[in-house]
């Protein structure tokens, strides 16, 4: 007999039932469809923890444009979250330096960080699914996402760990067979 | 049909890949951060003739941002060469496994010419594993802990 997991609660539930036994959550939705592959299984089981968000870089919204486009090359990373107080308040990333610093970059390099960061970017919890993620960045287009733990700041994961899950996934997959 | 069979079977084309943007080695390093920004794309790709011979993406832009390279150089001294490419007659899975491999975000897609017919930029795998997927993309359930934790009202 297989069963279903209750997205509210996390209890156990016989398949088909139409509401969780423990928090009486509707689960009719989740009856209706069954994943059709492995893969497709993982994405729905796996939690964003399973991607190993890094350690993100960090600055404050006062630092200037061209020491985190100094700490980007330097570093070899994608993006630089913007911190205050320990409360994340923008995003810096590779798009919003080609997009608003380009070819300005000489002009604007003693500007703070805080007026070309995207703020209030999207985030994920560590808990949250891996489909869930997906989902985000290809709505939002984005590449990177910042991950929370208890809503605070705990990593980031860039859409190459959603790749690479993958490629892992599809190997693993193709190995059972 | 079968998520696995159709990685096998399905060709790069179907993972949404860009039009193929081109320019030369001597266009200088600034025009070529321009036409990113324009085109809103991630990659360019460098060409003789009809002959892919390098690419330039974001992350070299950020270098001359940065102030490492001169915007008035020539792309010719900060773009990758010879670049990864994928034949365009490879698989999607193929795609996913070298863009994996190399951690490559644009791969230019060639014909057995080395003569550029797209770009394959990670966002179009994204694209095709939703299309593949709807169901488990799209119907997320609503985030737990937004939940309001006790009815409202007495």
């Amino acid at each position: 007999m297989s069963s279903i997991l209750c997205p509210y609660c996390e209890a156990e539930n016989m398949e088909g039932t139409d509401e969780c036994q423990a928090c009486g959550e509707a689960l009719t939705e989740l009856s209706r469809h069954i994943p059709a592959s492995s893969v497709e299984a993982d994405l729905l089981r796996d939690r964003i923890e399973r991607l190993w968000p890094k350690s993100p870089a960090s600055v404050s919204p006062d630092t200037t444009v061209g020491e985190v486009l100094k700490l980007m090359v330097d570093k070899e990373i994608g993006c630089v979250m913007v911190v205050d107080r320990g409360r994340l308040v923008g995003i810096f990333s590779e798009r919003d330096a080609l997009m608003k610093i380009n070819t300005d970059a000489p002009r604007l390099k003693d500007k703070p960080i805080s007026q070309y960061m995207t703020a209030d970017p999207v985030t994920l919890e560590t808990n949250d699914k891996i489909a869930y993620g997906l989902h985000k960045m290809h709505v939002g287009g984005y590449r990177h996402i910042p991950i929370l733990f208890e809503g605070k700041l705990a990593g980031v994961i860039s859409i190459r760990d959603i790749l690479r899950y993958l490629a892992e996934r599809i190997a693993a997959t193709s190995s059972r067979r | 049909m079968d998520f696995q069979l159709s990685l096998e079977s399905e060709g790069v084309g179907s993972a949404y890949p860009d039009q193929p943007l081109a320019a030369t080695a001597d266009d200088s390093v600034g025009n070529v951060m321009q036409l990113l920004r324009a085109q809103r794309t991630g990659s360019v790709l460098i060409c003789e003739g009809e002959k892919l011979v390098g690419i330039v993406t974001e992350r070299d832009a950020l270098k001359a941002m940065s102030g490492d390279i001169s915007i008035t150089a020539s792309v010719r001294e900060i773009m990758s060469s010879p670049p990864a490419t994928i034949a365009s007659s490879a698989t999607v899975g193929d795609a996913i496994r070298k863009m994996s491999e190399g951690g490559y975000r644009h791969l230019p897609i060639v014909d057995s010419e080395q003569k550029p017919k797209g770009v394959l930029a990670v966002h179009g795998i994204v694209h095709y594993l939703v299309d593949h997927f709807p169901e488990t993309v799209y119907n997320q359930p609503p985030d737990p802990k937004s939940k309001n934790k006790e009815r409202e009202g007495a």
